[in-house]
């Protein structure tokens, strides 16, 4: 069955009014890309059983997954800044008193897609901190070979630095390259991306002081999230910290975080003793 | 149109100067105009890289480059085709008739994106003129020209000026 | 919030005011800088201006000079909204004073992005 008038209606309003973001009559495309990995999660026919079933019965967790998988573009770079002003104002200034001054510090962006948020980091930390290249290393890890490729090319289009990347970062960290735009070598040099696929055993990395798996246990049922958060622990630092979606938590998934507000923005770090 | 200025500092072939035709080939061309149609007309409004039949009534649209190269970029294709790509960049905030200056405006609009964006490849700094919409400019050497269908109908962006190696500025 | 479009393509400053409409602005329009600094002397100050570059009479480099020099236009953002997309002419806007930058084509999206980074969306509710 495919979108009644009646469910896309009810995605829109909420929609609009939990993001201001209007999806136009004809967006039913939209609606049904990105909610059905949602509803084939949940074990529901099709998108209109979904949101038929959060309809009639609404609950804030769900709401919010359809509001987040309706609103953010993993292809954007600063659209929800929040996470990334966290890294620079708490996290790294923590992790920077607690680490000698020789320790590299490692970050690991997970389901990374063309390398946005890899170089979002990168350029954030260029900008905040001396010796930024040399003293932190990025690993952007995606489970396309072609997303890898990419990400290591640096390379992104009009169209693509057009999507939230503020005009003086663009000017300061990119050169021309032919009609595309380039990201400046030495932060190229700072990302290195490889191939990982998350619902399987993960390689050989890190340990990491600061992740980011924004996005990506939506589309995941209950216990391969559990699986995944448990390997993303043991590949973290014991005062690491992890940035989720605002869609996303551990609670209830994995009780061995805690869960600690950062700015307007929630990380979760491991609890001791597990 | 462009006119051909001799400042004396063209640099000779053997230099290292880069020539316009290796900077703009029509791959770039495409690759900016199929950028501005996903972004301008429709997500999923492609441009076919074949050849058809340009109409009687065809009309073009097109900006001056000038700067270490001095050029034009034009966009052509039937009337009907040019009326239809206004409606379809205003999308619903067209009228229900649109007046003349309405799909000469959208034309020029587009020869306006293709043609900053071809200049932005370039080595600069370049200036963009106004767009101008009217029956084909004269036609200049075509330094590279993209023929393509969109929705079937034929349209063509052909890059025209100085040929050879990139002036000094 | 108030929204001044001003670009000499009519198509253009309809595609604009289109989204910013959609957003909640009230938007009015104007055909190039000397028409926008006219609407603002006439009493209708914006919270935002997105301008284009290349336009008769006065460009949009000229209108952002025009609009820094005034102290009672401080609180305007100003976006420039324009296909001039060489690497110089970006920072030669944003030294002149405008704050953001858009380069044509653009999507809908993009534009709502470039208003987030801006914190110029209108209603956005803290998800």
């Amino acid at each position: 069955m495919t979108l009644t008038t009646t469910s896309f209606d009810w995605v829109r309003a909420l929609v609009h009014k939990e993001s201001a973001i209007v999806l136009q009559p004809g967006k039913e495309y939209l609606v049904e890309a990105r909610l059905l990995p949602i509803a084939r999660q949940r074990g529901l026919a099709d998108v209109s059983a979904f949101v038929e079933s959060v309809r009639s019965r609404p609950d804030t967790d769900s709401m919010r997954c359809i509001v987040e998988a309706l609103t953010t573009n993993e292809t954007s770079w600063f659209r929800d800044g929040d996470p990334f002003t966290a890294l620079t104002s708490t996290v790294m200034p923590a992790l920077l008193a607690a680490r000698g001054p020789s320790e590299r510090l490692q970050i690991w962006s997970a389901a990374c897609s063309s390398g946005q948020e890899a170089y979002t980091i990168a350029m954030l930390l260029e900008d905040s901190m001396p010796n930024a290249t040399t003293r932190v290393s990025i690993t952007a890890t995606d489970l396309s070979r072609e997303m890898v490729a990419r990400t290591k090319a640096g390379r992104f289009s009009q169209l693509e630095v057009n999507r939230g990347l503020p005009a003086p970062m663009l000017v300061r960290h990119f050169t021309r390259a032919g009609n595309e735009w380039e990201v400046a070598a030495p932060l190229r040099r700072m990302v290195t991306a490889t191939e990982c696929n998350l619902a399987a055993p993960l390689p050989r990395m890190g340990p990491f002081d600061v992740v980011y798996l924004r996005n990506v246990l939506i589309y995941f049922d209950l216990p391969t999230k559990q699986v995944i958060l448990r390997r993303v622990r043991e590949l973290m630092r014991p005062d690491g910290w992890l940035f989720l979606g605002a869609a996303e938590t551990t609670l209830g998934v994995d009780d061995t975080w805690e869960r600690v507000v950062v700015g307007r923005s929630s990380a979760y770090r491991p609890k001791k003793g597990n | 149109m462009t006119e051909l200025q001799d400042t004396g500092l063209r640099r000779r072939a053997d230099d290292a100067a880069p020539s316009i035709t290796d900077l703009i080939d029509e791959e770039t061309v495409q690759s900016i105009a199929q950028e501005a149609w996903s972004a301008l007309v429709g997500e999923d409004e492609f441009l076919v890289p074949l050849p058809g039949d340009l109409p009687e009534d065809a009309v073009s649209s097109w900006v001056d480059v000038r700067g270490p190269w001095n050029g034009t970029v034009v966009i052509t294709t039937g009337r009907s085709t040019a009326e239809q790509l206004s409606r379809e960049l205003l999308k619903e905030h067209a009228p229900p008739v649109l007046d003349e200056e309405d799909i000469e405006d959208g034309l020029g609009e587009l020869a306006n994106v293709v043609g900053g964006n071809v200049k932005a490849v370039l080595p600069g700094p370049s200036a963009l003129g106004l767009p101008v919409v009217g029956d084909a400019p004269v036609a200049g050497p075509d330094t590279c020209r993209v023929d393509l269908l969109w929705r079937g109908q034929s349209l063509t962006i052909s890059v025209q000026g100085t040929a050879g190696a990139l002036l000094d500025q | 919030m108030r929204a001044l479009v001003i670009d000499d393509s009519r198509v253009m400053r309809r595609i604009v005011s289109g989204i910013l409409e959609d957003l909640g602005y009230e938007v009015q329009q104007a055909g190039h800088g000397r028409e926008g600094l006219d609407v603002m002397d006439g009493g209708w100050v914006p919270d935002l201006a997105c301008v284009d570059w290349n336009m008769p009479v006065m460009d949009g480099l000229q209108f952002v000079s025009a609009v820094r020099s005034n102290p009672a236009w401080r609180q305007l953002t100003i976006m420039m909204v324009t296909s001039e997309s060489e690497h110089g002419q970006i920072v030669r806007a944003l030294a002149a004073g405008a704050h953001e930058y858009m380069i044509k084509p653009f999507t809908a999206d993009a534009f709502r992005d470039k208003l987030a980074l801006l914190g110029m969306l209108p209603q956005e509710a803290v998800l």
